[in-house]
């Protein structure tokens, strides 16, 4: 029963992964007349030198990295916040999933707006509270550009966080809840050393998962600042679809593609490592 | 202070207790109210912003809600120079043909997975898990050779092959994690009746499933309404394109600070993937829980 899955792979995949690898060893511009040259490993000393993708990589860490962490952290303090809300409350669990709801290119738009120098509201607020002096360039400044984008990344990726940790939050067993009250903990110490433990699992799967997405992420950086200003927001994503598409130097941008995919099994690798290892502590 | 007036200490501490909880909930709902605008307040300006005219949305101290209330933003969607109701079309059916073909394969190959009886199965399993972690663009260039030669560049179909490729390991996990669920002594009875392994699959494990595969659809569904790489790719005819590749290169050339008609073509965008989102909502949330909810 599983052969027509296996063989849908094996194509769309299968092909792809060992094309790519293949690819990596040839210099060929796919507009020029010159078919695929054998280059052996020139593409991966060239990337040595390259600093542009020197740059990516560690955008792409930020971009990963951060945006994990502080969705990963307001979907917490989210959960949390409404573990006990009364019942007439209810809904306001549902409305705070909304922005997952909302297509990556509407995100990018609306953030786009948002963050206008001249005509978005955050400016509006910032100057009327007089916060800044002056409008504030966002998405146009090297420095700004990639807290921006993260700042959307984190709205939409929230939601999901929140719905894990508060699935996680209402697996606690009511004895444990009962027995640590009975203990007289409460507050801050019932968090830190009852639901905090039971809301890791929750996190690293959910960690791990949002790690992959925004490694892979395209659609948002390049609807807001398509890499730019320069290269501030260009994620390895953004750098290979470049390459590949703008400059058609797809041998290049196989190479980089390779030394990617090799960073992110050993990412997950480590991850499961560190899983497994959670679960027997 | 004389001791007279000091309260007694267990009177103290209650007192301290009740004054937390009263601080308390003083900071939660304030946290709360901001955690709601945090959330809404994006969508809400999206939708007002949708509703006023073009000077209106371009004012430097823009107003809060739509003082000249006009649908002229939609008016233009419809009308002559984007081919709007094309990128929804498009969208629509790539983004449903994706979600049947997954669907249609991840319920053999979860039941497989799930229930196979053979040596490899495991290792396929990680496989699968592996695969769906692959980067997209990573595969997108000898994908775009792929469909050159086979003629299938600027097509519906080669579309929705391209977002297959991502659906399906995901489909097929989802699959088997919901299949793992159903406890086999009920197919038990069925295969004793005669029933083929394709049969018990249709008639005893599907119906069970039901709602883990309008799960698995809704996620398929939204992650293709979601792609921009692919389009922005493999399709070049603009009438041809979906949803987000055509808003995106609709609006950086000559719409590019129209604001107004931007947030109504979004909040248009919008629509369909709430609509599936909150369909599922529900059994998101109790697939996530079911584990928990059966050990009480």
């Amino acid at each position: 029963m599983i052969v027509p899955t296996l063989l849908g792979l094996a194509i769309v995949i299968g092909y792809p992964v060992v094309r790519t690898f293949l690819l990596s060893f040839v210099k060929y511009n796919f507009v020029s007349v010159a078919g695929p040259k054998p280059v052996g490993a020139a593409n991966y000393a060239h990337l040595l030198n390259d600093p542009i993708f020197w740059q990516a990589l560690q955008n792409t860490a930020v971009y990963t990295f951060g945006s994990v962490a502080i969705a990963m952290a307001i979907g917490a303090a989210l959960a949390l916040l409404t573990e006990d809300l009364p019942d007439w409350l209810r809904h306001v669990r549902t409305l705070l999933l909304t922005p997952w709801a909302v297509p990556f290119i509407v995100v990018a738009f609306l953030f786009r707006y948002m963050f206008d120098q001249r005509v978005g509201i955050v400016n509006t607020l910032l100057v009327n509270l007089h916060l800044v002096g002056s409008q504030v360039p966002w998405l146009n400044s090297a420095s700004r550009a990639m807290p921006t984008v993260m700042a959307a990344n984190i709205w939409t990726q929230t939601p999901f966080f929140f719905l894990i940790f508060t699935s996680a939050l209402a697996a606690i067993p009511t004895e444990v809840l009962e027995s640590a009250q009975l203990d007289r903990a409460r507050g801050w110490s019932m968090i830190r050393f009852i639901k905090l433990p039971f809301m890791r699992g929750g996190a690293l799967v959910a960690g791990l998962l949002m790690v992959i997405a925004n490694f892979n992420d395209f659609a948002k950086i390049w609807a807001m600042t398509q890499g730019g200003p320069g290269y501030a927001t260009t994620t390895l994503v953004v750098y290979v679809y470049r390459l590949a598409f703008t400059s058609y130097r797809f041998g290049y941008s196989a190479a980089i593609g390779v030394v990617w995919l090799t960073l992110l099994i050993l990412f997950a690798v480590l991850y499961i490592r560190l899983m497994q290892q959670g679960g027997r502590r | 202070m004389s001791a007279a007036t000091a309260p007694r200490p267990a009177r103290r501490r209650r007192d301290r207790i009740r004054y937390r909880s009263t601080l308390t909930r003083v900071v939660t709902t304030v946290l709360l109210i901001l955690a709601l605008a945090w959330a809404l307040a994006p969508i809400y300006w999206m939708v007002a912003t949708s509703f006023k005219t073009e000077f209106e949305a371009t004012q430097l101290n823009p107003s809060l809600w739509p003082h000249h209330f006009t649908l002229a933003n939609y008016g233009k969607l419809v009308g002559h120079s984007l081919p709007f109701l094309s990128f929804v079309g498009n969208s629509l059916l790539t983004a449903s043909a994706t979600a049947l073909v997954t669907v249609a394969f991840s319920i053999f190959s979860g039941y497989s997975l799930s229930r196979g009886a053979y040596r490899l199965r495991g290792v396929i399993g990680y496989l699968i898990l592996i695969v769906r972690m692959l980067p997209l663009v990573v595969l997108i260039a000898p994908l775009y050779l792929l469909l050159l030669k086979a003629s299938l560049l600027d097509s519906y179909a080669g579309l929705i092959i391209g977002y297959t490729s991502f659906a399906l390991p995901f489909g097929a996990w989802m699959t088997k994690n919901f299949m793992d669920a159903v406890p086999s002594e009920i197919e038990g009875a069925a295969l004793v009746d005669g029933c083929s392994r394709v049969q018990v699959l249709m008639r005893v494990v599907l119906p069970l499933v039901l709602p883990g595969i309008l799960t698995t659809a809704a996620f398929v569904f939204i992650d293709s309404w979601n792609n921009l790489i692919y389009p922005l790719t493999f399709i070049n005819t603009m009438s041809r394109q979906t949803l987000p590749a055509g808003l995106l290169l609709s609006f950086t050339g000559q719409f590019k600070t129209d604001w107004g008609g931007m947030m109504a073509a979004s909040f248009v965008t919008t629509i369909p993937l709430m609509a599936a989102f909150f369909a599922v909502q529900r059994s998101i949330v109790s697939g996530l829980t079911a584990g928990a909810l059966s050990g009480e």
